[in-house]
């Protein structure tokens, strides 16, 4: 986002807004302080949270600054439907990791992780792969929270880009460093109350000072036929279809919402995701109907930039006291998510790495976890503020990462349903599905060869036809799964071929399922293993209550096919 | 008629989510009652 000129506020008021908030955060974040901090607490609450702090901390979470700017941007850019095709789907994200986050829960009710059931279920090798895309995927994210930051302060008051990122860095630092999750989550709900009461009302106010209704009739010129069809194709094509690919993969690929499924009461987690679910989709299409809004009235993005489009139409049509307030409101939506990011990755680390590679299960201490996770977010923290002040193309590489999570997919979701499913076939198929996903996203491939295209289309079928078979076998059991993603790859094989492969993004995340599944799925339908899940739950749980135990129970770096072959045995 | 069809497609947003905000609210104050009754922390 670029500086539109001269500033809204002035660096007294934005300096005096920045204190309150993150004083204020930081307030109710020592309120739960406690002098001996616990390092399953510092994870996943203890896995007990109820649900209005779930519900609130899962729908912050998945606010971020971007997913506000980008759906105004998909209304101003595809018109009317334009919105919905950004946060119906987002918002689905939520709702379909749903039937697969009760699956893990009963199966591991105690985890901090998807990455620590990994190791329990296959080994170290499966469990670093995942945890490592975790890892990256937080740190981008991080990154993003804070770039958006420091552009939205530079905007709004003279203080600089760099100002900006540190004031946030620091603020969302201080509140989460003492307790880790569970400050993350209490923050939450006091920064979505906030959020959502004042986009409650901002909407309506733009709504009616920007002259609408009558402005629909006076500004209808402005929209292409495309942009006034709420059935676009082009909306769903360039905006809905690559999101869909993507929904899956980001459920499965980021810890900070595993971390909430860990956290909440497991009688919950129903109630929890479908009201995050609405809430989030309620909140991101109703900012991005200001885009929708900017469209009829033929408003221009300051600098050409469509990021801008949100801070203008505030700044604009609201009163200064509201201006502040909406300042406050991205604030809150970029530091939920860093400070879930924040936690997320200090799991990881506390769990993953030190934990159960660096420690072995049984004697990893918990006070040095604490240590391990307050220093992660330091080291993070500092990390993700040199590279913001770098300026690098961040939406380019978190839609890289998604995509690779997307060859995540489905080894991991079989992994916690099929018995047959080995650690050389998890690592392979994803290690497999990377290897092509890398030409076919970055064009290495020459597609006016006939073999390359038709394999690339074919790809993208089973891709189709994966995920939308794994849609149906979440929430309608196996059969259901089956029949969908045959028909569904063979319904779309006439209709996206000869053409698909030129759309590079798309492709590659299709390709990335269709392959890992493939290879995933030759490589365990032979395998003869027949593994029992009922000792994953003995070989994850508490890390405080464990300290004294013997790990009997808990192999300590016991390799996959080992403990495979011994159970079939 | 479509006037007042894309009026209501703008305003149910912020509706749904005033709605979705009493929701939470009414269910972090029972959290926290329950936590108050059994002694305990909210986290």
């Amino acid at each position: 986002m670029e500086d539109s000129g001269s500033p809204i506020l002035s660096t007294a008021t934005v300096v005096v807004l920045l204190i309150l908030f993150y004083g204020i955060t930081l307030y109710v974040a020592l309120r739960i302080r406690r002098k001996k901090e616990n390092a399953d607490a510092y994870m996943t609450a203890g896995n007990k949270v109820g649900f209005g702090v779930a519900a609130a901390s899962m729908t912050a979470t998945w606010i971020w600054a971007s997913s506000l700017y980008a759906s105004a941007t998909s209304g101003y850019n595809y018109g009317i439907s334009g919105p919905i095709h950004y946060g119906l789907w987002g918002a689905l994200m939520i709702l379909f990791i749903y039937p697969f986050g009760r699956r893990i829960r009963q199966i591991a009710p105690r985890a901090h992780t998807l990455a620590e059931i990994m190791r329990a279920r296959h080994g170290s090798s499966s469990q670093l792969l995942l945890a490592g895309s975790n890892v990256v995927g937080s740190i981008m994210s991080l990154m993003t929270n804070f770039v958006a930051g420091g552009a939205l302060i530079a905007m709004f008051s003279p203080l600089s880009f760099v100002h900006g990122v540190i004031a946030v860095a620091t603020g969302v630092l201080l509140y989460t460093f003492w307790s880790g999750f569970r400050a993350s989550a209490l923050t939450d709900v006091m920064q979505v109350l906030a959020m959502l009461l004042l986009v409650g009302i901002i909407i309506p106010i733009i709504f009616f000072a920007a002259g609408f209704p009558e402005a629909f009739e006076s500004g209808s010129a402005n929209l292409s036929p495309e942009q006034g069809n709420f059935f676009s194709s082009e909306a769903f094509l360039n905006q809905g279809a690559p999101y869909i690919a993507a929904v899956l993969a980001y459920a499965i690929g980021n810890q900070t919402i595993a971390q909430r499924l860990f956290a909440v009461r497991e009688d919950l987690i129903k109630k929890t995701f479908v009201t995050a679910t609405v809430g989030y989709g309620a909140m991101v299409i109703g900012v991005g109907m200001l885009g929708v809004l900017a469209l009829y009235l033929g408003v221009e993005p300051a600098g050409g930039d469509s990021n801008n489009l949100v801070p203008q139409m505030a700044a604009e049509y609201l009163p200064t006291a509201l201006i502040a307030l909406f300042l406050i409101i991205i604030i809150g939506a970029l530091s939920s998510t860093a400070d879930s990011d924040l936690s997320a990755l200090s799991s990881i680390v506390m769990a993953d790495i030190y934990g159960q590679n660096i420690a072995k299960r049984g004697r990893a201490n918990p006070q040095t976890m604490l240590f391990v996770g307050r220093m992660t977010m330091v080291l993070a923290t500092a990390a993700a503020v040199i590279v913001a002040g770098l300026q690098l193309d961040i939406l380019d590489m978190l839609v890289l990462v998604g995509a690779l999570w997307g060859a995540l997919v489905f080894p991991v979701i079989a992994s916690f349903y099929w018995q047959k499913v080995t650690n050389r076939a998890f690592v392979t198929a994803v290690l497999t599905a990377l290897a092509v996903f890398l030409p076919v996203r970055f064009d290495w491939l020459p597609m006016e060869t006939a073999f390359f295209a038709v394999m690339v289309d074919l790809l993208n079928a089973v891709g189709i036809g994966v995920i939308l078979g794994l849609m149906a076998f979440g929430f309608f059991g196996l059969r259901a799964g089956q029949v969908t993603g045959v028909l569904a790859t063979v319904i779309s094989l006439p209709l996206t071929f000869g053409w698909m492969h030129e759309y590079t993004v798309l492709s590659a995340s299709l390709v990335a399922y269709a392959v890992s599944t493939l290879v995933c799925i030759g490589m365990s339908v032979r395998s003869g293993a027949s593994f029992d899940f009922s000792v994953i739950s003995r070989r994850v749980g508490d890390f405080d209550e464990r300290r004294s135990e013997t790990d009997q129970d808990a192999p300590d770096d016991a390799d996959a096919d080992d403990r495979e072959t011994a159970e079939r045995s | 008629m479509e006037t007042i069809l894309l009026t209501l497609y703008v305003l149910v947003w912020p509706v749904i989510v005033l709605a979705v905000m009493s929701l939470l609210v009414k269910g972090f104050v029972a959290d926290w009652r329950e936590a108050r009754r059994e002694g305990r922390t909210l986290l």
